[in-house]
């Protein structure tokens, strides 16, 4: 996992190690990748991510979905990348130094890597957190599980499983 | 079921049924041959073997009728003649069936079909006459022997206790073991076969180590393994203990009968995953690029004698160990032919042709995808050569031919590829009534079909909805035959070629490359981003003259020799961005695909490469018209087109 100083230098983060609070926070927690899209922070789940890459040469695949902006050489395994922003429906960032790219196991075969605007750390959060997402609007994104009130942020728990189950059309 | 030991058991009976296969098949030709015999009874005792442990009844049950006919028949009892064989392949294929349908997964198969069955206690009692009234002391006495025998007759435990004796008789002395086999060879010819159990137990033990010492050592562990865990199941653990002390005793009675038989050589190997290979395969051929990297770098500063050494080392390794992994991936091309004598065998005797089959170059190895994606095109192909190429015996004497007609299926390396020939000395093929059928077909019209060269005129039984059998039968000329084997070998990027003489006979030649995972290509263009096109399909590189180009009913064609080909201009698929309308100083890649030409207009044409096919990665499957990608020298990544994915691409819009 490589996380440059830059990515940890943030208000935020100074929020979130704070050591007083932390105590408050005991329990059983999920270990989650902390990532940043359009301002708003998300986690994934440790277990499933197999790596965090800096962004290199993408190849575009012509004809392929919106969403897909092409497939990256990952020592001799291909693959495709997807812009987290357009997939959530956000406008998606012009890439630059902290943009990331997420290496995600959809299961043992598959992976998958999702272009974030950047990653912020590594963070057990107590189960206890999270809640199910209330939103005003009818349906709930499927990629989104719970969120988590934590320290004083907002964290939306992205669901793989749910968010890649298309993945082989 | 135990799943662990199901599995073990399937991949042993796999192999034996695959054995079974040739040996029976050879069998017809050599009805007397007691060694055949002998081991063809072993296969189906041993798969009967494991079954009783496993208690797959139909499988039990079809195994121990075939092994009883055969053991007559080693026996002199009976003989192998044409209706025995019969009976036996279907048994046999029932057998495969079974072992198939656990391998796919099924845990509780259909009762054994009750019509076999009774047809082979028939072919059995058959050759009842010889029984002679003391066969129920016989039986008795082997009832004594099969103490503490499992009265069900599961096998496993019998086996063990033959075990047993065998280990208390090789204590005592060794003159003991031949006496109790002379009398158990004079036991089993006469005994009634439910009560013979335990001698052929004690027998089939002795001749499953002769398998095992023939075969690898690798499969004497594993088969003592698989003895204990079988044992350990069944018996209180002091048992085993006293079995596994006992290996020497084991060895040297092997030994011992091991001499009496002609030796095999003896062949160390390893079973590995294929996923495990091509995982390995996949590093090599990143090893491969990093290499190549690295001798781009050197050749730009070449002042560093050391460095340039160490690169030119790291360059013979790594080739020798691509080739060297390469070769892991391959299998003798025996794999495909060994199905053919008797898929010949059955459909000449259904046709009443005679007909010999003579197979060469089996050792000829090919990768293990390709060995598999041959199997079915190469079926097809022989049951034509059987069913429209051989004539009956009676055409073959009036035209002056012998009546036995021959197939040929052959195998050789040619440089980078396996040209692999299925040629029969039968009625060949007219040009003229191909021609003929093509315009009633539909397919071109008079006059055209008259320009085709003979040759041309033998290839269209390969177009789509050819198919010249007046009468379709059930063995070929469905209609969908030839063109989809030409479609299944042009996917694994060969190429088909027929050659026929009306009288005389045809022969198909089939040429594919050695490996799948390599793929010979030419690099094309559009600004930085590159594209691989299989090679093979393309046919000639020309430069873009408009002059040359017509639109003809909204569709660009390109003029070559006469003809007029559709042009696919590839950028406004690939760069669409750009919306190109001057083509000036692109190129035209003239391509075939089936019987279709098209002219690819692409950017800018970078030579030939060979590239390592690697899968496009998720949520890339509906996107038609790629085949995969690979890393080229650079680094970067180029996208394998697919072209007859392509051509639809184009159809399509």
């Amino acid at each position: 996992m490589e996380l440059s100083a830059a990515d940890l230098k943030n208000d935020k983060e100074e929020a979130l190690l704070s050591d007083e609070e932390q105590e408050k926070y005991a329990g059983e927690s999920i270990r989650c990748v902390l990532f940043e899209l359009n301002s708003e922070t998300y986690g994934i789940n440790v277990k499933k991510v197999r790596e965090v890459l800096r962004v290199s040469d993408i190849r575009v695949v012509e004809g392929s979905h919106k969403h897909v902006l092409g497939v990256i050489n990952v020592r001799g395994i291909i693959v495709t990348v997807v812009d987290a922003n357009i997939y959530y429906g956000i406008n998606s960032k012009k890439v630059d130094d902290l943009s990331r790219i997420i290496i995600v196991e959809i299961d043992s075969e598959n992976v998958v890597g999702m272009m974030v605007d950047r990653v912020l750390e590594v963070k057990d959060i107590p189960v206890k957190l999270f809640e199910p997402v209330s939103t005003a609007k009818e349906r709930i994104p499927k990629y989104i599980k719970e969120l988590a009130h934590f320290k004083g942020n907002v964290i939306l728990l992205v669901d793989i499983d749910n968010m890649f189950d298309d993945v082989n059309n | 079921m135990d799943e662990e030991i199901l599995q073990d058991f399937l991949v042993e009976a796999s192999e034996l049924a695959e054995q079974l296969d040739s040996q029976l098949t050879k069998l017809a030709n050599n009805p007397s041959d007691r060694d055949l015999l002998n081991s063809i009874f072993r296969g189906f005792h041993t798969i009967k073997g494991g079954a009783g442990f496993l208690d797959v009844k139909p499988l039990i049950e079809v195994c121990h009728r075939a092994e009883n006919i055969f053991d007559k028949i080693r026996n002199a009892s009976m003989e192998y003649d044409d209706n025995a064989a019969d009976i036996i392949m279907r048994a046999f294929d029932k057998v495969s069936d079974y072992i198939g349908d656990l391998r796919d997964g099924k845990r509780h198969l259909e009762d054994a079909d009750k019509d076999l069955l009774t047809e082979l206690d028939e072919l059995w009692k058959g050759s009842q006459s010889t029984e002679i009234k003391g066969s129920i002391a016989a039986e008795e006495k082997g009832l004594k022997l099969a103490v503490g025998a499992d009265p069900d007759g599961d096998m496993t435990d019998e086996e063990f206790e033959a075990l047993l004796n065998q280990r208390d008789t090789s204590n005592s002395e060794a003159p003991n073991i031949i006496v109790e086999k002379d009398n158990s060879l004079k036991l089993s010819t006469d005994v009634d076969p439910d009560g013979d159990m335990t001698d052929e137990e004690f027998e089939a033990l002795l001749n499953q180590r002769d398998e095992i010492k023939e075969n690898t050592e690798l499969s004497v562990i594993n088969n003592n393994e698989w003895l204990t865990e079988t044992a350990s199941l069944i018996d209180p653990p002091k048992k085993i203990t006293s079995v596994i002390k006992k290996p020497k005793v084991d060895k040297k009675m092997v030994t011992e009968k091991v001499t009496k038989k002609p030796k095999s050589v003896a062949e160390a190997t390893v079973r590995v995953d294929t996923k495990r290979l091509d995982e390995i395969m996949n590093l090599v051929g990143e090893l491969v690029l990093v290499r190549n990297r690295l001798l781009t770098i050197k050749s730009l500063d070449s002042k560093q004698e050391e460095l340039s050494n160490a690169v030119a080392n790291l360059d013979h390794v790594t080739t020798d160990l691509q080739n060297s992994v390469m070769k892991t991936r391959m299998q003798p091309v025996k794999k495909v032919f060994g199905r053919f004598p008797r898929v010949v065998r059955d459909l000449s005797r259904k046709l009443g042709k005679e007909i010999d089959l003579i197979l060469e170059g089996e050792e000829t190895d090919l990768d293990k995808n390709l060995v598999e994606s041959l199997a079915d095109p190469l079926v097809h192909l022989v049951r034509n050569s059987v069913d429209h190429g051989i004539e009956t015996p009676s055409e073959r004497e009036s035209a002056g031919k012998p009546s036995k007609g021959t197939i040929t299926l052959a195998a050789e390396q040619e440089g980078d590829h396996i040209l692999l020939s299925i040629t029969d000395d039968g009625k060949g093929m007219d040009p003229d009534m191909l021609r003929s059928k093509a315009v009633e077909k539909g397919l071109m019209d008079e006059y055209t079909a008259n320009q085709l060269d003979d040759k041309a005129a033998f290839e269209l039984i390969m177009a789509a909805g050819f198919s010249t059998a007046e009468v379709i039968s059930d063995v070929s000329g469905r209609g969908v035959g030839m063109d989809v084997v030409k479609n299944m070998i042009t996917s694994l990027n060969g190429s088909v070629e027929i050659v026929s003489q009306l009288g005389k006979g045809t022969q198909i030649i089939i040429r594919v490359p050695l490996t799948l995972a390599i793929l010979p290509t030419l690099m094309v263009t559009f600004d930085k981003d590159s594209y691989a096109i299989p090679l093979t399909s393309v046919q000639e590189i020309f430069d873009y003259n408009s002059d040359l180009i017509n639109e003809i009913d909204g569709q660009m064609m390109v003029r070559l020799r006469d003809k007029s080909i559709p042009l696919l201009f590839l950028s406004s698929w690939l760069s669409p961005q750009k919306n190109l309308t001057d083509y000036n100083l692109h190129k035209v890649i003239i391509i075939s695909v089936g019987n279709q030409k098209a002219g690819l207009v692409v950017q800018g044409v970078n030579g030939q490469e060979e590239v390592v096919i690697k899968p496009l990665g998720v949520m890339m499957k509906k996107n038609d018209g790629y085949a995969g990608a690979t890393i080229t020298g650079n680094g970067s990544i180029a996208l394998i087109l697919d072209l007859p994915g392509v051509m639809q691409r184009f159809q399509n819009n």
